[in-house]
């Protein structure tokens, strides 16, 4: 060992190929992903929350059939929407993962050599923005494939499973698939532009989920106009059936597409130009 | 090949690094010597491209580092030991790198071999000690085979037997004909190691030049003389440039001129002479004596109970 020096100069003829492309720089950022640990906790806690809250939500079918106050309800219900009920619980560990992304690497300082590599850096956010679609989409499909078995059982006493050839059922899931993905990235260009993990997810949970909570107290109209525009209240028309949009407070479903779509632009977009610019 | 020219970073108030020009040629190691907090690292991040400079610029190979095609074969650096995701393994850090740019993964099996990592690849980073961080880090620096070697305190933690490899590694890699750069504030490491140095202190170069040169700059060297008649050979000595101490009765340290001239001074006024022995500075006195003024964080002597000034003074040093 103590005699080795730099060994063998790289001499392949595929040398001359070694320099970055953003399909490497995709890749360095997957590998990078898939070796940690937390990567594989952050996703299997939210599949697991996600079904669980379905399956939890399909559950307390019996309890409200049996209250006759509530009993006509379950008709008025869809079964897509007890599927995808846990939906805020999985929108929790989907944003922590996209701040984590970014946030781990200045924390530990491994953000120095991932820009020494790609000095350019625009490639590196670009590369960690598609992995966390990739990502969010692909724990969202298994979660609501998991849900949708384990609360068949329960929906299909009141006859409530989703129809696989109901535009409806296609409704909600593809609502509950952008707004994971546009929260996911929300998160990760909130995580750029902060820096800090602690302080990123504090950002992100409390605009994502804490707000429109704390803020629904307050009976100011213009306050209600904000909260209409805050995450969840902005995606809810993406996650019902369409029957119970029209209920004012609400936006339209383009109006939902467009401002959940500027969630997870504007931040990122901000994170470019000042990502260029700061020393690292 | 690396030129900085009128290099300076600033950081709200604080000037880290000022008006550095200097060129650091291939087919040599050069040590970047310097106190803590001189501003070493500020300039090797800036020559990375990981800071901007304030104003100045600074180029690796001809280009600055952001515009080379492939960066990681032009430079490879260590810059922080620790700066990895203690999560991941050695080889996971190397691969993420690797893949960027297109690296075969038989390459990062390569590096991990070369720097005696074999053993630990495939354990977590966070377990490990300062000495196995800088053999990951200098891994990574060397994934690229790249013509420039930028390494920050890189023996820093090594065992004797990693320092000795260390050194051995890079004297090969300038011996190939590639630029090695490496920070140290350990004289005694510089001069075995490195054939060029680059001494800065607080933000400015007080010294550059080959190992000797920088000596000799500094401290030209004292000559020690015993005479029994002293008082009179001190007389016969004393012109401009020379300074004459006397450490006890019949010694003199007379420096600013040669043993030669003592000697032949002595013969001409007739004194005999006990002892006449001409004193090399060694490079750690040439170091000490450049940066005395230059020390940023300097150590006060120790006193049971620090006072409020001394605490505020540190406060502002920060």
């Amino acid at each position: 060992m103590s005699t080795l020096t730099a060994g063998p100069p790289m001499t392949s003829p595929a040398a001359a190929q070694v320099q970055p492309t953003f399909a490497g720089v995709m890749r360095g950022e997957w590998i990078k992903l898939l070796s940690l640990r937390s990567t594989w906790w952050a996703l299997a806690s939210t599949a697991a929350v996600i079904t669980l809250v379905a399956l939890a939500a399909a559950m307390s079918l019996s309890a409200m059939a049996d209250d006759p106050a509530l009993a006509p309800g379950i008709e008025q219900m869809h079964g897509a929407e007890i599927i995808a009920g846990g939906f805020h619980f999985g929108m929790l560990t989907i944003a922590v993962l996209g701040a984590l992304l970014i946030t781990g690497e200045y924390a530990t300082g491994m953000i120095r050599s991932t820009f020494a590599a790609v000095p350019s850096r625009i490639p590196v956010l670009g590369a960690k923005a598609l992995v966390l679609v990739v990502l969010t989409a692909a724990v969202t499909f298994v979660s609501v494939t998991l849900s949708y078995f384990v609360t068949m059982p329960q929906l299909s006493q009141y006859d409530l499973v989703p129809a696989l050839d109901d535009p409806g059922t296609w409704r909600v899931f593809g609502g509950t698939l952008y707004s994971l993905i546009a929260a996911a990235l929300f998160s990760l260009g909130i995580g750029t532009l902060l820096r800090s993990t602690a302080a990123s997810v504090t950002v992100a949970l409390t605009v994502l989920l804490l707000l429109p909570g704390t803020l629904s107290f307050i009976r100011l109209d213009w306050v209600e106009t904000i909260v209409s525009y805050l995450p969840l209240p902005a995606s809810s028309a993406l996650l019902t059936t369409g029957a119970a949009e029209t209920q004012g407070a609400y936006l339209s479903t383009q109006a939902s597409l467009i401002v959940m779509a500027a969630y997870a632009v504007v931040p990122l977009a901000a994170a470019a130009v000042t990502l260029h610019r700061r020393d690292a | 090949m690396i030129e900085a020219h009128q290099l300076t970073k600033r950081y709200g108030d604080k000037t880290a690094v000022h008006t550095l020009s200097f060129t650091i040629a291939p087919g040599t190691v050069t040590g970047f010597l310097g106190p803590n907090g001189a501003g070493k690292s500020t300039t090797m991040r800036l020559i990375m491209g990981l800071d901007r400079p304030t104003s100045g610029t600074v180029t690796v190979n001809g280009k600055p580092y952001g515009q080379h095609r492939s960066p990681l074969r032009e430079v490879g650096a260590l810059l922080d030991a620790k700066a990895v995701h203690p999560g991941r393994s050695a080889r996971s850090h190397l691969r993420t790198m690797a893949a960027t740019h297109n690296i075969k993964t038989s390459r990062v099996s390569e590096v991990i071999e070369m720097t005696g990592l074999a053993g630990a690849a495939t354990k977590r980073v966070g377990g490990f000690s300062l000495g196995m961080s800088q053999r990951l880090g200098i891994a990574a620096a060397l994934l690229g085979d790249p013509r420039t070697l930028i390494l920050d305190e890189p023996v820093n933690g090594l065992d004797p037997e990693g320092v000795q490899w260390v050194r051995q590694l890079v004297r090969d890699l300038a011996a190939e004909g590639r630029t090695v750069f490496l920070s140290s504030h350990l004289m005694s490491e510089m001069s075995q190691t490195a054939d060029q140095l680059l001494v800065i202190g607080r933000g400015h170069i007080i010294a550059a030049g080959s190992v000797q040169q920088v000596i000799d700059s500094v401290a030209s060297g004292a000559v020690r003389v015993r005479s029994p008649r002293a008082g009179e050979l001190a007389a016969a000595l004393a012109t401009d440039g020379v300074t004459i101490t006397s450490p006890e009765a019949g010694m003199l340290e007379v420096s600013g001129t040669t043993a030669e001239h003592v000697g032949e001074v002595a013969f001409r006024c007739g004194l005999p002479l006990y002892e006449l022995s001409p004193r090399r500075a060694s490079l750690e006195e040439a170091y000490m004596n450049l940066t005395q003024d230059a020390v940023e964080y300097r150590s006060e002597p120790t006193t049971a109970r620090s006072t409020p000034a001394q605490k505020g003074q540190k406060g502002q040093n920060r």
